[in-house]
C-alpha cells in the first residue's frame, strides 16, 4: 500500500527506562523517565504533543502520567491490552496522526511487577477451579507443552532452545538497558534448574520493570523535526481464530493449530509491501526460548523446521542473515507486559537509524520488524522502514 | 475412607467414570468441558457428548516444581508430575499423566483413569481425571 508522504507517520523521537529490578523507582516514575528522554530525543516539549496513549498492565492509570508531565489538556487514551498494548499505543497513535487529531504524538509503556510466576485465577479465565486445584494451570506448562509438541513435529533438538538463549543473554550482555547482562553457554542454559521440560529456568523470562516511550509525527512535520525518521510502514494487530493454541486450554481440536501470530504478521507485510525476507532486524516474542523457535516460522522469517540450522549459523546474531532480538529479548530483558512491546520498537528504531544502544546490526539496516504474542491469543506485528 | 470426584460435570458414571464433554450438532466440534455454545460456528445445538477412554499422548511435560495456590498438594506433599495432552481423535484433552519418566513420549497410547488429587478437611478423597499407559496396547 502506497500512501502520500503527508499520510506517513514516522518515529521521531525515542526513550526507555531501564529493564530489571529496581525497588526505590516507581512504574509511574519509570514512565515519566522514558517519556521525557523520547521528548528529549526527538527534540520537542511535552507541550507539543497533541495526542497520547499509555499502557501498564499493573502500575496505575497511564493518563495520571500528564500530573507529571504537565496539564496541558492533552487527549490521552489509556490501553490494556496484555502482551500488544504497546502496539496498541502506538496504533491508536498513528490512526488519530492520521485521522487529523494532531501532528505529534505520544506512546508509552510501563509496568512493574512482583517477583515470580504472575498470578492466575480460573475463574478469571472461564475456568471451574479444579482446572487450577489439580495443578494444570500454569503458564510454564503450557509454553513446555507447546514447544515439545513443535520440536517433535518438525525435527528441532532441545539444544536449540539453549541456542536461542545464548544469544538473547550475548546482547543484553552488551546492552546497556537489559536487565541479564551476563553471557551464558549453551551447556550452562541446558543445566539450569528443571521448571517444565524441554524448557529450564533460563529458557524463561521473568516479569520485570521497565518502560518506553516513542515520539510519533505525521508527514512533513516528521522531517522537519528528525535527521532519521522511521517510517511505521504498517502496524496489525489480531485475536485468536478457532484452533490456536492458547495458554489454559482444558481441550484443543484435534488441529491444525494456526497462531494469530500468522494473520498479524502476513497482514503487516501484505500492507507493507514487504517480505520476510526484507526485513534486517526483527524483534519476537521470547516469554521462553520455545516461544521463540515457533514465532520465527510463524512470522515467515524462515520456514518450520529451519530454525536450529538457522541459529547454529549464527543467521539470528547481530552479524548474521536476520539478526532477531539485538538487545536480548524478554529472555535478557524480563517482561514488563505493558513496556515490552515499545520496547522493540525502541530497539528497532535505533537499529535502523545507526545507533543501537548495544550490538548494532551493520550494513545500515533498511526494514525492521517487531512482533509480541500473548494471552488470551492476541498478536500484534509491525514493519518499520529506514 | 469415602472419595468423591473432583468436580461432577466433568464426568458420566462412577464405575470407572467417564469424562464428558459436548458436541456441537452443526460442525461437530467436540469441547471438554460442557458448554452451551459452539466457540467455531453459530448455528449448532451442544449436547453432552461421553469422551473416547484411550487416545495418545500428544504432548506432555514435568511440572518440577510445586505450583501456588489455588493447586491444592496431595496429602502426603508436592511431588513432581506430568501433565499432557491427549489425542482423542475427536478433540485433545489436558490431563496429568500417570506414566512414569522412562515410558513417557509422544504417541504413547494411554487409557482414562482416575487419581487421588488432594483430600478435603474431612478426610474425604478428592479424585480426579488422568491417563495411565494402556496395558492393552502395550505390546
Ligand atoms: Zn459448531
Amino acid at each position: 500500500m502506497t500512501r502520500a508522504r503527508s499520510d506517513e507517520v514516522y518515529v521521531v523521537g525515542c526513550g526507555m527506562h531501564p529493564f530489571g529490578r529496581d525497588e526505590t523507582v516507581t512504574g509511574m516514575a519509570m514512565a515519566e523517565r522514558a517519556v521525557r528522554e523520547a521528548l528529549a530525543d526527538a527534540g520537542v516539549g511535552w507541550e507539543d504533543i497533541g495526542y497520547a496513549a499509555g499502557g501498564s498492565d499493573v502500575s496505575g492509570k497511564p493518563d495520571t502520567l500528564v500530573g507529571r508531565l504537565g496539564l496541558t489538556g492533552v487527549p490521552f487514551v489509556n490501553v490494556q491490552n496484555g502482551c500488544a498494548t504497546g502496539a496498541s499505543t502506538v496504533l491508536a497513535v498513528a490512526n488519530a496522526l492520521r485521522a487529523g487529531e494532531a501532528s505529534l504524538g505520544l506512546a508509552v509503556g510501563f509496568d512493574k511487577h512482583e517477583r515470580g510466576a504472575f498470578n492466575v485465577s480460573a475463574a478469571r479465565y472461564g475456568l471451574g477451579d479444579w482446572y487450577a486445584e489439580s495443578g494444570m494451570m500454569l503458564t510454564t506448562q503450557f509454553f513446555a507443552l507447546k514447544t515439545r509438541r513443535y520440536l517433535h513435529e518438525h525435527g528441532i533438538s532441545e539444544r536449540a532452545l539453549a541456542m536461542v538463549a545464548a544469544r538473547a543473554f550475548r546482547n543484553g550482555a552488551q546492552h546497556p538497558m537489559a536487565w541479564r547482562r551476563k553471557p551464558l553457554t549453551e551447556q550452562e542454559i541446558l543445566d539450569s534448574a528443571e521448571v517444565s521440560p524441554p524448557l529450564t529456568q533460563y529458557m524463561f523470562c521473568s516479569p520485570g520493570q521497565g518502560a518506553a516511550a516513542l515520539v510519533l509525527a505525521l508527514g512533513d512535520r516528521a522531517f522537519d523535526l528528525c535527521e532519521r525518521p522511521v517510517r511505521l510502514a504498517s502496524l496489525a494487530l489480531r485475536s485468536r481464530r478457532f484452533g490456536s493454541f492458547e495458554v489454559f486450554s482444558p481441550w484443543l481440536p484435534p488441529g491444525p493449530h494456526r497462531s494469530p501470530s500468522v494473520d498479524a504478521a502476513e497482514a503487516v507485510f501484505r500492507r507493507a509491501g514487504l517480505r520476510p525476507a526484507d526485513v534486517r532486524v526483527a524483534q519476537l516474542q521470547d516469554t521462553d526460548s520455545g516461544s521463540e523457535l515457533i514465532h520465527l516460522a510463524e512470522t515467515g522469517l524462515c520456514g518450520h523446521g529451519e530454525q536450529e540450522e538457522l541459529l547454529a549459523a549464527g543467521d539470528t546474531d547481530a552479524t548474521g542473515r536476520i539478526p532477531v532480538n539485538t538487545d536480548g529479548g524478554c529472555l535478557a530483558g524480563g517482561e514488563p507486559v505493558g513496556a515490552s512491546g515499545l520496547r522493540q520498537f525502541h530497539e528497532v528504531v535505533r537499529q535502523l537509524q545507526g545507533r543501537a544502544p548495544g550490538a548494532q546490526v551493520p550494513g545500515a539496516p533498511q526494514v525492521g520488524f517487531t512482533h509480541v504474542y500473548g494471552a488470551p491469543g492476541i498478536s500484534a506485528c509491525a514493519v518499520l522502514t529506514a | 475412607m469415602t472419595t468423591r470426584l473432583m468436580a461432577e460435570g466433568l464426568f458420566e458414571g462412577v464405575d470407572p467414570p467417564r469424562l464428558v464433554g459436548a458436541r456441537c450438532s452443526g460442525c461437530h466440534t467436540v469441547v471438554f468441558p460442557r458448554q452451551d455454545s459452539c466457540p467455531r460456528c453459530a448455528d449448532g445445538t451442544m449436547s453432552a457428548h461421553v469422551l473416547p477412554v484411550r487416545g495418545l499422548v500428544w504432548s506432555w511435560t514435568l511440572q518440577a516444581f510445586p505450583p501456588k495456590p489455588p493447586y491444592r498438594p496431595p496429602s502426603g506433599g508436592f511431588q513432581p508430575y506430568h501433565v499432557g495432552y491427549v489425542d482423542l481423535g475427536e478433540v485433545l484433552v489436558e490431563a496429568r499423566l500417570e506414566v512414569p519418566l522412562r515410558e513417557i513420549r509422544i504417541g504413547l497410547p494411554v487409557r482414562l483413569t482416575t487419581m487421588p488429587a488432594y483430600h478435603d478437611e474431612d478426610g474425604t478423597e478428592v479424585l480426579t481425571f488422568a491417563f495411565r499407559q494402556d496395558p492393552e496396547e502395550d505390546r
